[in-house]
């Protein structure tokens, strides 16, 4: 299956940052909900979450300039907190997300349905960047340095969270093993 | 600089046997039989040559260098060596071989200079000058040029380099993230950098420079990415810009003066670079320079292509979009424009111009005429009046069906209505695809037999265009395109063509699309390699495979021949699949990238059970 455009995608570019979601009604909930999310994630840098940890166990900014000072056997937090996406496995959000990926061009650098094209497959359930919503969202907010544009500021929060969970729910076809037997996929050509 | 014509083209006025009966029925009612990929099918063979043929512009530098990206102005891609012929091809050994530590398609060619080779790597586009003298090839130096990241994303179809230009003692190669550079050939010491293209707006090089009177032409890529094509010139000595002149727009950008005179009547009148788009579409309209140049000493006059329009959904741009996918001849001094001829007016299937343009003066109806000859992406070959812009001949090369011909009378093609794109419709079965009859994989000419050996796809596609909106740094494409193989069973055939008829005289079908470049060679032999890593020497007058030999990957760059410090005849090809149609196409092709595992692709379905990523310069001798 291939993503048609539709009316609807190009009204909802044209509608721009805040109209973006179907269920208009409950839009101002949604926002604050989304703006906090929103708001921590683009504050909390990976570094600041590793500070924070290291905080709730103590002493931590002595041991930051000091390393050499931590004691045996404190657990070296590597994983940033949990951020959740407000739209996670939302159907009608999955689904907003699917055109805007059109909408926005994503699709022509990562292929139909994210199979890959330009930029990376977001098909095989293995992510350069980090695979968690926080992860992906800050993909999409920030950008990345191989040439994915930073949206943040030119969409809205809502809408790069309503593509974080369409790009993770694409991520299903995982294929460690090749022997030429599996299914092809159609491919688009520059 | 004169005119030179090789003398020994004259001393071979071979005989025309059977020009037209020996090679085969026109490509479109082809009755290949299928062949599988470990096949290398044999050529149907014919014999035949074209008597008084001739290169236009001399080799550059002695016959046993490589100076240019095609060995010449004229992109002829010959050389005088002759050490190996039919008789000897089949002792071809690996002499030695070099990693260039990129993976990634390796498009290009080495250069050879004196006792030195020069390599130019795809992103992050690393060049090697590679000691020839020395037993084990040290290296004399290596350069690695600060390089936008970013520019891989911005890249439509691979991040591949196709190679650079030698002249006054320094290297001048373009970088992908927009940049020229000079680098001392004797050193590797930059001399200059000067940022040409704008990666924020989608610009980026992958093009080869050519260098003409002391300046260096250069051209962006991007015509996915809604551009607005140019081309331009710098100072070789400082690298400061001394003209540039975009592909549309109005005239006073275009660079159409006084001197402009279009062959045909419709292609003339005031600012039609603009006024043959709606609005200020042709602000975002493409027509980027991406291909190779050529140069005619005689007339002054720079010859480029120009690629496909922005978007691919037509609706958004109605009109001809002048002057995007046309061949354009431009004054070598100050850029401007002398004749332009659009080959595929309001393209509407991706087919971009920019393939090589190859200068060469053909006897046709008993006149010796000065034409370049132009395989096309949209599937035709053009034998065009180097002057003067005028179609002499334009027959299809390969398997087509979306036009019934060229009109003479207007050059513009007869387009089948059946297979008109259009928005939110799905067109099946249009061919070529929109890789092209024949895509960035040059052809090579030899004088000895009067043809040309092209490299070249079969492949059909369905079209479905979308509307698309133009977002600065993301594509600018409008359209889904998948492609299959062709008809006949194969993907690609490497063909010998008669451009004074208009006719192929043999062909080698092959199981993939042959997306590297020829080299043709005075000792009768010419070489080739394959997308799934054969690299190939075959009998220039009967297309016989006299030898080949499975390099490291896919071969998607051009061989090019010279004399090692021993005197020996070598062969250099570079293996590193890749370019849009190794990495975009192929898809799981790209298993070095361990986030980056994808389904195969339809097109090529069982490439990667052939070949893996890997750049490699492999050299050959007898």
């Amino acid at each position: 299956m291939r993503h048609r455009i539709g009316g609807l995608t190009l009204i909802l570019i044209a509608a721009g940052v805040a109209a973006a979601c179907r269920n208009n009604a409950g839009a101002s909930a949604d926002t604050s909900t989304v703006g906090r999310s929103a708001s921590s994630t683009s504050s909390t840098s990976p570094e600041q979450s590793a500070e924070s940890h290291l905080l709730v166990a103590g002493d931590s900014l002595r041991l930051i300039e000091h390393p050499e000072n931590l004691p045996a056997g404190f657990p070296l937090q590597i994983k940033p907190l949990p951020i959740k996406n407000p739209y996670e496995g939302d159907k009608a959000a999955i689904a907003s997300g699917a055109q805007l990926f059109v909408g926005y061009n994503c699709l022509d650098c990562h292929g139909a349905d994210g199979s890959g094209a330009m930029g990376p497959s977001f098909q095989d359930g293995r992510w350069h960047f980090g695979g968690s919503p926080g992860d992906v969202f800050e993909s999409i907010y920030q950008g990345r340095p191989d040439g994915m544009p930073a949206w943040g500021g030119r969409i809205s929060n809502e809408q790069i969270w309503m593509l974080t969970a369409y790009v993770r729910s694409l991520s299903s076809k995982d294929l460690s093993t090749e022997n030429f037997s599996g299914k092809t996929v159609e491919r688009t050509g520059h | 600089m004169s005119r030179v014509l090789h003398a020994y083209s004259a001393i071979l006025p071979l005989l025309a046997l059977a020009a037209c009966g020996g090679g085969e029925k026109p490509a479109a009612t082809d009755s290949a039989s299928s062949s599988g990929p470990q096949a290398t099918s044999g050529a149907t063979t014919g014999t035949a040559a074209v008597s008084g043929a001739q290169i236009a512009v001399a080799h550059a530098g002695p016959p046993g260098e490589w100076q240019m990206p095609a060995g010449d102005y004229a992109s002829s891609r010959y050389s005088q060596l002759a050490s190996i012929t039919p008789q000897n091809a089949a002792n071809l050994k690996v002499a030695w071989a070099f990693s260039t530590g990129v993976l990634r398609g390796h498009e290009g060619q080495p250069l050879v200079v004196g006792n030195t080779m020069y390599v130019v790597t795809p992103y992050p586009n690393v060049s090697y000058a590679i000691d020839l003298a020395q037993t084990g090839q040290p290296l004399k130096w290596k350069f690695r040029p600060q390089n936008d990241q970013q520019a891989i994303g911005r890249a439509c179809c691979d991040v591949v380099n196709r190679g650079a230009a030698y002249a006054d003692g320094k290297i001048f190669y373009n970088l992908l993230d927009g940049h020229t550079v000079a680098i001392d050939a004797t050193t590797g010491n930059q001399v200059w950098r000067t940022k040409m293209g704008d990666l924020s707006r989608g610009e980026t090089i992958t093009m080869a420079p050519i260098v003409v009177k002391g300046k260096v032409i250069v051209g962006s890529s991007g015509g996915e990415m809604g551009v607005r094509g140019w081309i331009a010139a710098l100072d070789a000595a400082t690298g400061k810009e001394v003209w540039r002149a975009y592909n549309i727009g109005p005239d006073r950008d275009v660079k159409v003066g006084p001197r402009f005179k279009t062959f045909y009547a419709h292609d003339r009148g005031k600012d039609l670079g603009a006024t043959s788009w709606p609005g200020d579409t042709w602000k975002t309209g493409g027509g980027a320079v991406w291909g190779w140049l050529s140069y005619d000493p005689a007339l002054n006059l720079i010859y480029h292509g120009t690629s496909n329009p922005g978007p691919w959904n037509e609706n958004q741009r109605t009109g001809d979009n002048k002057w995007t996918a046309s061949i354009l001849a431009r004054d070598a001094d100050t850029g401007e424009i002398v004749w332009a001829l659009q080959v595929t007016p309001h393209d509407m299937w991706d087919y971009d111009a920019v393939n090589e343009n190859i200068l060469v003066d053909l006897p046709i109806k008993g006149q010796t005429r000065k034409v370049l000859v132009h395989f096309d992406r949209n599937g035709f070959a053009y034998t065009v009046d180097r002057a003067t812009g005028e179609i002499l001949l334009a027959e299809p090369f390969v398997p087509m069906n979306w036009s019934t011909g060229i009109d003479l009378s207007t050059g513009r093609p007869k387009v089948v209505e059946t297979k008109k794109t259009a928005q939110d419709k799905n067109v099946k079965d249009i061919c070529p695809s929109l890789e092209g009859g024949k895509n960035q994989q040059p052809a090579a000419f030899s004088p000895q037999t009067g043809l040309f050996y092209v490299p070249t796809n079969n492949l059909c596609m369905d079209f479905q265009a979308r509307a698309v909106t133009y977002i600065a740094g993301t594509p600018f494409i409008g359209g889904n395109a998948p492609e299959k193989g062709g008809p006949g069973g194969y993907r690609g055939e490497f063909i010998a063509w008669d451009a004074t008829t208009g006719k192929k005289i043999w062909g080698i079908k092959e199981p993939y699309p042959v997306w590297g470049g020829a080299l043709a060679t005075a000792g009768g032999v010419v070489f080739y390699g394959t997308l799934d890593g054969w690299f190939k020497a075959v009998d220039a007058r009967s297309g016989k495979v006299l030898w080949q030999f499975k390099v490291g990957s896919g071969v998607v760059g051009n061989p090019v021949t010279y004399t090692g410090p021993d005197g020996k005849q070598y062969v250099a090809i570079y293996a590193g699949i890749g370019g849009d149609m190794g990495l975009l196409i192929a898809g799981d092709v790209a298993a070095n990238l361990p986030f980056d595992v994808r389904e195969r692709g339809t097109t090529l379905p069982d490439i990667a059970k052939w070949t893996s990523w890997g750049g490699e310069l492999f050299v050959f001798s007898l």
